[in-house]
């Protein structure tokens, strides 16, 4: 009867669980990211796939967890009660899901092969207007100057993590999601979990923290510009007279734009804008749309945030660079903010049309949430200033902008 | 680490000339687009409108007065029918 008992205690997670319960801690992250996601909405589609990874990762004897490699891909786990030392990068697909589980599997299947990132993107592309931009088509510029996170952080962060490392982890400053997940799985993929989740919780505080860096660098009468009554004093000679073709050409001559300058930019950019034109297309193609803007991307995100979830071990997260990655994230993000409020404060010292520096704070991505941040702010100063168009404008650009800075973090450091 | 740093501050210069750029050729090229499109295509293309056939057109009297009925009986008589579309 006692050998049953030891048995089924045996059988359980307990023991486990007491010889090192720093396990509890990753519980109790699960359940706060769980909490944020269902209760408090924080990018749920994405929060609580993760959160629920995290959860099943971290119970002993489960097998959910993604392994940890060293720098060389050696993987220790135990078979038939041997530890055995393998190269994971010479194991097939099928022995990886017999031998390590089938999350396992899924990681290395979808995750590190960097397949879901770019699919994903296809989705976004597939749901976003690019029409505010092409309306309001020199603001786009600003997108560029919200980059600048990415790369200040990475100045400092080399200090303490490796180039690879500080670069997957700067990369959190273009408030991209499926971006930081595509750049850590090239450059540094044993930080995937904490940068994963450090750039989904940034994303969702896009409305605390945009307000924070506006009210730390811009005036009342710099938020008071109006925009409309500049459009009035400055008309644009521009006239858009057939949108549609407009925005069927225009992803096509993008891709061909980027794909020639920065190559490695070509899966995200390149998916992007695929997925955005088979949206502009129209009812010719509106079937494979709505497969890449539902189906498609609904399952690739369940994967995903359930992938990256699993993750996120205690021996892969309890750690200092976790702390790092956390810090060097909201620096990232507030950087990216403050670069470009500073390039439209630069602008409107030498330009007569003066341009709100509220678009150059969602010059970083996070569409549209950015944008409709950036609105409310410039309702409080003055109710007629409806500035979400325009600020849709850098908004857009800041996607192509941190693609493209991923792309070539990927060409120098990969 | 000093080594780091340098080509840190490379990549910066770099990689902000590059999104610059790149950002500046998409603003260029949609320029000379909306130009070209205003130029060459300056219509849109207004979809052909399909003259809507009479209610009597697509359903006969009896499925109309089954439909009817129905409606009615779902929405306790508050409820009417205004239109019938063939999906």
């Amino acid at each position: 009867m006692g050998d049953i008992l030891e048995r089924i205690y045996g059988m359980t997670a307990f023991q486990s669980i007491i010889d090192q319960p720093s396990f509890l801690i990753m519980y109790l992250l699960a359940f706060v990211l769980l909490y944020l996601g269902i209760k408090k909405q924080y990018e749920p589609l994405l929060l609580i796939p993760i959160a629920f990874g995290v959860l099943i990762a971290n119970f002993p004897g489960g097998g959910m967890g993604v392994l940890a490699t060293d720098g060389e891909g050696m993987v220790h786990f135990l078979k038939d009660g041997k530890e055995v030392v393998r190269n994971i990068y010479e194991m097939s697909l099928p022995e990886i899901a017999h031998d390590l589980g089938v999350m396992n599997f899924l990681y290395y299947a979808l995750i590190k092969t960097g397949l879901l990132p770019p699919i994903i993107f296809m989705g976004v592309g597939a749901l976003t207007d690019f029409g505010p931009m092409l309306r309001n088509l020199k603001l786009a510029i600003f997108g560029a100057g919200a980059q600048f996170g990415i790369f200040a952080v990475l100045l400092v962060a080399c200090n303490w993590f490796t180039m690879k490392e500080a670069a997957s982890l700067a990369i959190i400053g273009g408030a991209d999601g499926p971006t930081a997940i595509f750049t850590t799985i090239k450059l540094a993929p044993h930080l995937l979990g904490p940068i994963a989740i450090a750039a989904y919780s940034y994303m969702a505080l896009v409305p605390v923290i945009v307000p924070l860096v506006v009210k730390l660098t811009c005036s009342k009468n710099e938020l008071s510009i109006n925009m409309k009554q500049q459009d009035k004093l400055y008309p644009s000679n521009t006239v858009i007279k057939n949108e549609r073709a407009l925005k069927i050409i225009f992803p096509i001559a993008v891709t061909t734009v980027v794909a020639i300058i920065v190559p490695s930019a070509v899966p995200l950019v390149g998916m992007l804008m695929f997925g955005n034109l088979i949206k502009e297309v129209g009812a010719s193609t509106s079937r494979i749309f709505d497969a890449a803007s539902n189906a498609i991307m609904n399952s690739a995100t369940i994967f995903l945030g359930l992938c990256v979830g699993a993750t996120m071990t205690v021996d892969a997260f309890l750690n200092w660079q976790t702390i790092g990655i956390v810090a060097g994230g909201f620096l990232a993000f507030g950087f990216s903010i403050f670069g470009g409020i500073m390039l439209v404060k630069l602008f409107n010292l030498f330009s007569k049309k003066k341009i709100n520096p509220l678009i150059g704070a969602t010059g970083l991505s996070a569409v549209p949430m950015a944008s409709r941040v950036a609105n409310e702010i410039a309702l409080k100063y003055d109710p007629r200033n409806h500035v979400l168009n325009y600020c849709m404008s850098s908004n857009v650009s800041g996607v192509i902008g941190s693609a493209v800075a991923a792309g070539i973090l990927i060409a120098f450091l990969g | 680490m000093e080594g780091n740093f340098s080509e840190a501050l490379l990549l910066m210069g770099v990689g902000l000339a590059t999104v610059f750029v790149v950002l500046l050729l998409v603003i260029c090229f949609g320029n000379l687009l909306i130009k070209a499109v205003n130029k060459f295509a300056p219509e849109e293309e207004k979809p052909k409108q399909i003259a809507s056939k009479p209610v009597a057109a697509l359903v006969d009297g009896a499925v109309q007065q089954a439909i009817n009925k129905a409606v009615e009986q779902l929405t306790g008589g508050k409820g009417r029918v205004e239109k019938i579309v063939k999906l």
